[in-house]
Order: structure tokens, then sequence, then C-alpha cells
């Protein structure tokens, strides 16, 4: 399979990405080392407690993002090199244990870097639970190499 | 800070300094291996021919150890509703194994709700620095707190 590199980005283009999908026992596991509050670690405290149940940390569930583009990546041989950073993330409902949520990424913005052989990439990812309900929403900015042909 | 704090007990302009923690290159590797399996976050050769040139830890684990810090000081998850999300996060220096990094919190904006009278949202950028002062990862993130007696139980005993 060729190597996807910056110029295989298109304005617009939309990408069906890996799906998300975390057990209770990932989720607490997630929390007892970086976010240990009652609704990420305690089933029955979670489920006393407004969210009415067992939810992933934010910081897991941009992890899990990251899981899922990084496994885009490697499939694809998606040529990155990494992120400055984020613009916005917005947890729009909880994440919660087994469930399937379906992920994209959406090409916003595309521009060739001035001193480096590589082009950066605006994207909006979004992922959503099987009713379509929006689980999150990420919209940041991504660095990528450009064909070899194209670096002089 | 090792109080818990109510939205009314937060002032703009305040800043809160906490957490000490030594990066490993395993704990790198672990983190990367189950989130993030790009080379410069796992390979300590590859990461030497990248745009890094080393180890570098990625930058969602950088996040996390932030908020390990935050988790250990009741003000921020004592009366907290829910956090929203964040704004404007940037890894402006890498993090590279044997970094000590510090947290750093500021308070920029407190706004009571107006649907909601038993809560409001404080604004905070949030920081974490290196052991040369550099700031490694920065953003501001829009937390809900319950306001003074106006926490349900369940809240009470840490924000579920």
């Amino acid at each position: 399979m060729a190597k996807w590199y910056f110029e295989d980005f298109e304005l617009g283009q939309r990408i069906a990405l890996p799906p998300i999908r975390v057990s209770p026992e990932e989720i607490v596991a997630f929390a007892r080392e970086y976010d240990p509050q009652p609704m990420h670690i305690d089933p029955e405290a979670a489920a006393r407690g407004h969210f009415g149940g067992l939810i992933a940390s934010g910081w897991h569930t941009a992890a899990l993002m990251m899981r899922s583009l990084a496994t885009w990546f490697r499939e694809a041989e998606v040529q990155s090199l990494g992120s400055p950073g984020v613009k916005e993330m917005r947890w729009l409902t909880p994440l919660r244990p087994d469930v399937g949520y379906a992920g994209h990424f959406e090409v916003r913005e595309l521009r060739r870097a001035a001193s480096r052989p590589m082009g950066i990439v605006g994207q909006s990812t979004v992922f959503a639970d099987p009713a379509g309900t929006e689980a999150f929403r990420v919209a940041g900015i991504g660095f990528f190499a450009c064909r070899p042909e194209a670096r002089a | 800070m090792n109080e818990v704090r109510y939205f009314e007990d937060w002032r703009p302009g305040e800043v809160l300094r906490f957490g000490r923690r030594t990066v490993t290159a395993a704990e790198i590797k672990a983190f990367a291996a189950e989130f993030d399996p790009q080379p410069f976050h796992l390979d300590d050769e590859a990461a030497k021919t990248s745009i890094f040139g080393g180890l570098v830890a990625s930058g969602w684990h950088t996040a996390a150890l932030l908020m390990q810090m935050l988790a250990q000081v009741k003000a921020f998850v004592g009366a907290n509703v829910a956090a929203a999300g964040f704004d404007d996060l940037e890894w402006p220096v890498p993090v590279r194994p044997g970094d000590t990094l510090t947290a750093e919190v500021e308070v920029l904006e407190c706004r009571a709700s107006k649907s909601r009278p038993d809560r409001g949202l404080v604004r905070f950028r949030q920081q974490l620095l290196n052991q040369r002062g550099e700031t490694v990862l920065r953003f501001t993130s829009p937390v809900l707190f319950w306001r003074r007696g106006r926490a349900p139980q369940a809240a009470a005993a840490g924000g579920a």
C-alpha cells in the first residue's frame, strides 16, 4: 500500500476513523492512574451521581481519540509528524463503557509549511454513539510529511 | 489548596502552583504503546531521526500528567460539576525522559450561571512547566463548580 503524504489530503475530505469502544475496567484503570474521581473509578458512586453511571475521564477520551488516529496512521501509512496543539475539544456527552463510538476526521484547512518539507492540516474530528449523539468534538492541526518528489 | 472550593471561592487573577513529577522513558513508552504508538513516542532509535531528535512523551500523556496533579488538589476536584473540555491547547516544548514537571493554574474568569442557580463557570489557564521553567503544555479550560450549599449529596463526596 502506498504511503499517505500531505498531498493526499483534500479540503473537505471526510475520513472514517477506527471506532472507539472502552471497557469499564479500562475506564477505571486509566482514572486510577490519572483522574481518580468517583464518576471514573467507582461504579456504585457513579450510579448515584448526576452522570448516572461510570464515565471515562475526558483525558482518557482524548487519549482514545489519539489511539483511533494513530491506528489509522499505521493502517494507511499516514506520514504524521506530530501536532503542535489542539484549538478546541468539547466533551459533549459522557463516554460510557461498552458503547461503540464511530468517528470521522474532516479536513478543514491545508497549508504548506514555509521552512520544512511538510504540510499543516487543519481538521475537525467528531465521535458519536450508535444513536448519532455526539460524544466529543475536536478541532486541531497536524503536521504531515510532503511527498519525497515534492520536497525540492 | 487542600480544601474544597465552591464557585464563590475562586478569584480571577489567583495563581496556584503544585505538583512535581519526573517522567521516565519507560512510562513514556508504556502510555504510547496503549494510546499513541507513533515511533517518536515509542522507539529510541526511530525517535533520533524524527523531527524531535529523541524520544518524547505523547502530548496526551503530558495532559494526563497535569490531570494527575490536579486530582490531588481538593480545590479542583472537591466541588466540580463537570469540565466542558479545553481551548487553545499547545505543546510548545516536548517532554523528554528525565524531565521534572510542575503545574501552574491561573483563574481567568468566574461567571455565575444564569439558567442554573446552583452552579457557576470558572475558566482556568492551566500549564505544566519543566525543570528549566519552559512551558510544555498550556490550555484554558471552562469548569463548572457547585455554588456553596447547593451541591447534591453525591457531589459533596467528590464530584460524581
